[in-house]
């Protein structure tokens, strides 16, 4: 069987820098920080971590109720970017509700305000009878892709991955899949994330967060650098639209570029730490999926959340198979790490770079730590024509993603 | 408690938590066909009344009967008499 070739044709992002693509891109270009203090945070015992990077709820009332009853904060962000991806790559109405369109939406844990909410309704006595009945549609893993299924009457495959930091680019590969395959025509994926004292705890608990900079939040999270001391948490959704080749170029859509290659995997090593080798196997299977070679790469976006041990394991990683050469950066330091929605959120941002011809800098790399040296750290724009991009993903739990996408 | 107090705390339900505009909340309008609620929000209604009159009606056979706003408001006017209504509320 001949696999169909998968192209992207829509982007949408609500982002820590705002809501829409633009306000990301612009936001990137002019290299602001979107990391806040948040001092209401001061009241949970033992949480080092007093920063992150929140996108706005905003509009979410153009959203009738009906639908907007079941949605946290998270299926609200990835409604409104699979909005914007909708509309930017302009699918009809009949498309989208077809049956050959679905839907794969990731996130870390589903809705982690809506969560806490229950449980702080239940547990003081144990009486759940103040639970509404829509706390259950808030607060599933699968929270952001039914209600974004359920918004814009999609009737295609509908699912939520759940790998933590690397559930987007998974909801991207699967939706690849699926489309290669056959099986679907056009696919909304991405990842959608709500920020959360306790999901900034659950990663501070691990010493993963940056804690040396509540007092000045647009220092961190410094991906890379000697000083870097921890990931800072964001929320928000990207959201992109895949479709076959014959699919889009039958419509005539705009194609921004071709998803190549795609490989993920685990490293069936350790549950918490990066592996360099498990990092380098999967790229390498992106790569050899996308049937190029390493010098084919003209930027990787990485990963990069500013832990100690992740940045040094895929430096090493990028180090062994791409030397220094080829331009890496990492865009938490604009908007934090989204979690689950960072890959496709980034993704967004890299096809803009693209089209820019132009690789934004890794905000907050000041002094390149020795152990993340011997790889091309950009540290302020670079002009250069992009074709062909691999983004990175990697998650707690051994996780790991990687995607090729080149310019057609 | 007032007959009064106990029609402006139900009808203050339905704007907080069913975004129904005021000049909607007349006693004859059907919860379903008037003011377009649905099973689900029917659960949940239960759950905000319960909150907001500290009282517990989930399984009280009545609230099977309410078809109208003006059902609700004589239920909870009933459950005043009957004494079921926390005296804060």
């Amino acid at each position: 069987m001949e696999l169909k070739r998968v192209v992207i044709t829509g982007l949408g992002v609500v982002s820590p820098l705002g809501k829409g693509v633009k306000a990301l891109t612009d936001g990137i270009a002019q290299n602001k920080s979107a990391v806040v203090a948040m001092p209401d945070w001061t009241v949970y015992k033992g949480l080092r971590s007093l920063v992150a990077a929140p996108a706005k709820v905003d509009g979410e009332k153009e959203i009738p109720r009906q639908f907007r009853r079941s949605m946290g904060n998270m299926s609200i962000f990835a409604v409104q970017a699979a909005q914007e991806a909708l509309a930017d790559a302009a699918l009809s109405q009949e498309v989208v509700t077809g049956g050959r369109m679905g839907c794969i939406i990731g996130s870390t844990m589903g809705g982690s305000n809506s969560l806490s909410e229950a449980f702080d309704l239940i547990t003081p006595n144990k009486d759940i009878s103040l639970i509404t009945s829509m706390k259950f549609f808030q607060c599933v893993s699968h929270t952001a892709a039914l209600n974004v299924a359920q918004f814009l009457g999609i009737k295609g495959v509908t699912m939520a991955t759940s790998a933590a930091c690397a559930s987007s680019i998974q909801a991207l590969g699967a939706s690849y899949d699926l489309i290669r395959l056959g099986r679907q025509d056009a696919m909304l994926c991405g990842g959608a994330e709500e920020l959360h004292p306790t999901v900034t705890g659950s990663f501070d608990i691990l010493f993963a967060t940056s804690a040396g900079y509540n007092d000045k939040p647009d220092c961190t999270p410094r991906p890379f650098d000697k000083n870097r001391d921890g990931l800072v948490c964001g929320d928000g959704a990207g959201i992109l639209v895949l479709e076959s080749y014959e699919h889009a170029k039958a419509r005539g859509a705009k194609i921004y570029a071709e998803v190549t290659g795609y490989s993920t995997l685990c490293s069936g090593l350790h549950i918490s730490q990066s592996s360099k080798e498990a990092l380098a196997v999967c790229i390498r299977e992106a790569l050899a999926a996308a049937q190029v070679e390493a010098k084919d790469i003209d930027y990787i976006n990485a990963h990069a959340t500013a832990t100690l041990q992740g940045d040094t394991e895929e430096a090493q990683a990028i180090k062994d198979i791409f030397g220094d050469t080829t331009p890496v950066s990492s865009l938490k330091g604009y908007i934090g790490h989204t979690l689950g929605a960072s890959g496709t959120i980034e993704l967004a941002a890299v096809i803009e770079m693209m089209h820019q011809d132009t690789i934004y800098p890794t905000r907050n790399l000041e002094t390149v730590d020795p152990a993340c040296e011997g790889i091309y750290h950009v540290t302020k724009p670079v002009a250069k024509k992009i074709n062909t991009v691999l983004k990175n993903s990697f998650a707690l739990g051994g996780l790991n993603a990687a995607v090729v996408i080149r310019k057609i | 408690m007032t007959e009064a107090d106990a029609k402006r705390m139900v009808n203050e339900v339905f704007t907080e938590s069913f975004e129904i505009e005021p000049a909607r909340l007349v006693p004859e309008a059907h919860i379903f066909n008037d003011l377009g609620l649905d099973s689900l929000d029917i659960v949940d209604l239960v759950v905000a009344l319960q909150k907001k009159f500290s009282v517990t009606i989930r399984n009280d056979e009545r609230v099977r009967n309410i078809r109208t706003l003006g059902d609700i408001h004589n239920f909870i006017i009933a459950l005043g008499q009957e004494g079921q209504l926390d005296k804060k509320a």
